[in-house]
């Protein structure tokens, strides 16, 4: 017990050194101080070094004399600063020096306070005590910031994710009602990610850019909300009238995801706006609802275009079974799902090898 | 401290009511100090620095001896050594020694009335 006090003791800034060469001074500036901190002493700035080096955790003060045999005060000052000792614990000059030069080195050096003996006790006292509380202080006030600054960091990490988690629920939400799994918005996401970091389409894009499209392609389906289920899950071939239904869900998801203030505040949300749109225009203009042609289309747009087919290709949908890998691959290269920018297929096909092992049986 | 004792004391030339303020009042402080002073080596080493012309010894015993003789309120030898220090560090020797019997007087002043304490 009673070694947990003394060791609880020693880990606070508790500590009062006076390095000075004379025993009387020593008892004086001793018998002063007592009555508040542990007090240690050093009869030379070797000594006093040495103790600083073991215990600088402890120290609240250093009380200094300037003239000693040996190691001088600015000596000790100049080791000090040194080794950084000075920006954490005030020290005091306590000297019956007059001579202004080595005052002004010693402030020079990063002194706080010099005191002129014959001392007046309750000077030096609260000259060093209002130091040593401004110190102490100090430490607590950066102590507090960092961590309210880790909490903030912390809560922030948390908002980033409850949100990608609410999108992601909501995205794929819309996929079970077309039976499909969860799996597909996932698999959208990680094919656009690769595609824009390892293919030359990713070019002029941050990381976080392509974080946050690659989050927004999770939401390219989400007009289908207002497609009936008669539509959406028809197993047969959709008449006209049907399909011209069916493709109202690129208008719907645009101006769904308008109607939504917090998203419209979100990074990805001009992303999620546009693919939402756009993700069945086709590079020869013959896609819709807009019929953009060519580079009219964003680049973001495209990648999801094409990863959305791929998707749907490799996959059982309720109108279709899943094509192998071969049939997939020709059918693409050939425009039978609509045309699409040559430099897009060839990036596509550089990455396909990879992106293949995400349809391993099971997963799908 | 009785009367007598604070007497001898201001005769040597001890501003006893300065020192006891600085020792917050602890006349068993300033006391022990006291006696501490009279065995203190620097007084020593200043009559050997002066006596082999030793500039730098010199220095560092006034120097010690100053600081000394201030915290402890032995008022006349702290003026003696503090004006002896500034001849010493502007290198007016002769100065400095011409100043050797005023500081070896009221040193003896004060060790003296010190010294009649311990019995």
């Amino acid at each position: 017990m009673s070694n947990k006090n003394c060791s609880e003791k020693q880990e606070r800034e508790d500590t009062l050194l006076i390095i000075d060469d004379d025993e009387i001074n020593r008892e004086i500036l001793y018998h002063i101080f007592a009555p508040y901190y542990v007090i240690e002493q050093a009869e030379n700035g070797e000594k006093g070094l040495d103790f600083i080096d073991a215990n600088v955790e402890r120290l609240a003060a250093i009380l200094l004399d300037v003239m000693m045999p040996g190691m001088n005060g600015i000596q000790v000052l100049n080791h000090l600063k040194e080794s950084g000792v000075l920006d954490m614990v005030p020290v005091f000059l306590i000297t019956a020096e007059n001579s202004d030069k080595v005052m002004e080195e010693a402030y020079q050096l990063g002194v706080m306070d010099v005191i002129k003996k014959p001392i007046t006790p309750y000077i030096v006292l609260r000259r060093v005590q209002t130091v040593i509380e401004l110190f102490q202080a100090r430490r607590r006030l950066s102590s507090q910031v960092r961590m309210q600054q880790e909490n903030l960091l912390a809560q922030t990490e948390k908002i980033v994710l409850l949100n990608q988690g609410m999108i992601e629920a909501l995205a794929t939400a819309i996929e079970f009602r077309s039976e499909e799994s969860g799996n597909h918005v996932r698999r959208i996401h990680d094919i656009t990610e690769c595609m824009l970091s390892k293919t030359p389409m990713g070019e002029g894009f941050s990381q976080e850019e392509i974080q946050d499209i690659a989050l927004a392609s999770i939401l390219h389906d989400v007009g289908k909300i207002a497609v009936p289920d008669s539509i959406l899950n028809k197993p047969g071939r959709l008449t006209p009238e049907e399909f011209e239904i069916m493709k109202t869900h690129t208008i719907q998801g645009a101006d769904l995801l308008d109607h939504i203030p917090q998203l419209r505040e979100h990074n990805s949300y001009r992303y999620a706006y546009d693919i939402a749109r756009h993700h069945h225009e086709r590079w020869d203009g013959k896609g819709y609802p807009d019929g953009l042609v060519g580079d009219e289309i964003s680049v973001w747009a495209q990648v999801v275009s094409l990863a959305d087919v791929y998707d749907a290709l490799s996959c059982k949908r309720v109108y279709k079974d899943a094509f192998p890998r071969e049939r997939v691959l020709s059918m693409i290269r050939n425009g039978e799902c609509g045309v699409f920018n040559p430099e897009l297929l060839s990036s596509f096909f550089s990455v396909e090898e990879e992106l293949s092992k995400l349809y391993v049986k099971g997963e799908m | 401290m009785n009367a007598e004792t604070k007497k001898r004391l201001i005769e040597g030339g001890v501003d006893v009511e300065g020192a006891l303020e600085r020792m917050l009042g602890s006349e068993t402080l300033l006391l022990s100090l006291l006696k501490k002073f009279v065995k203190d080596g620097n007084y020593e080493k200043w009559l050997i620095s002066m006596d082999a012309r030793d500039h730098e010894g010199a220095v560092e015993a006034a120097h010690a001896l100053k600081g000394i003789s201030g915290n402890l309120s032995i008022t006349e030898l702290y003026r003696l050594f503090s004006k002896q220090v500034e001849e010493l560090r502007a290198g007016r020797w002769e100065e400095a020694q011409a100043m050797r019997p005023q500081i070896m007087e009221a040193y003896e002043r004060a060790t003296g009335a010190i010294r009649e304490l311990e019995t």
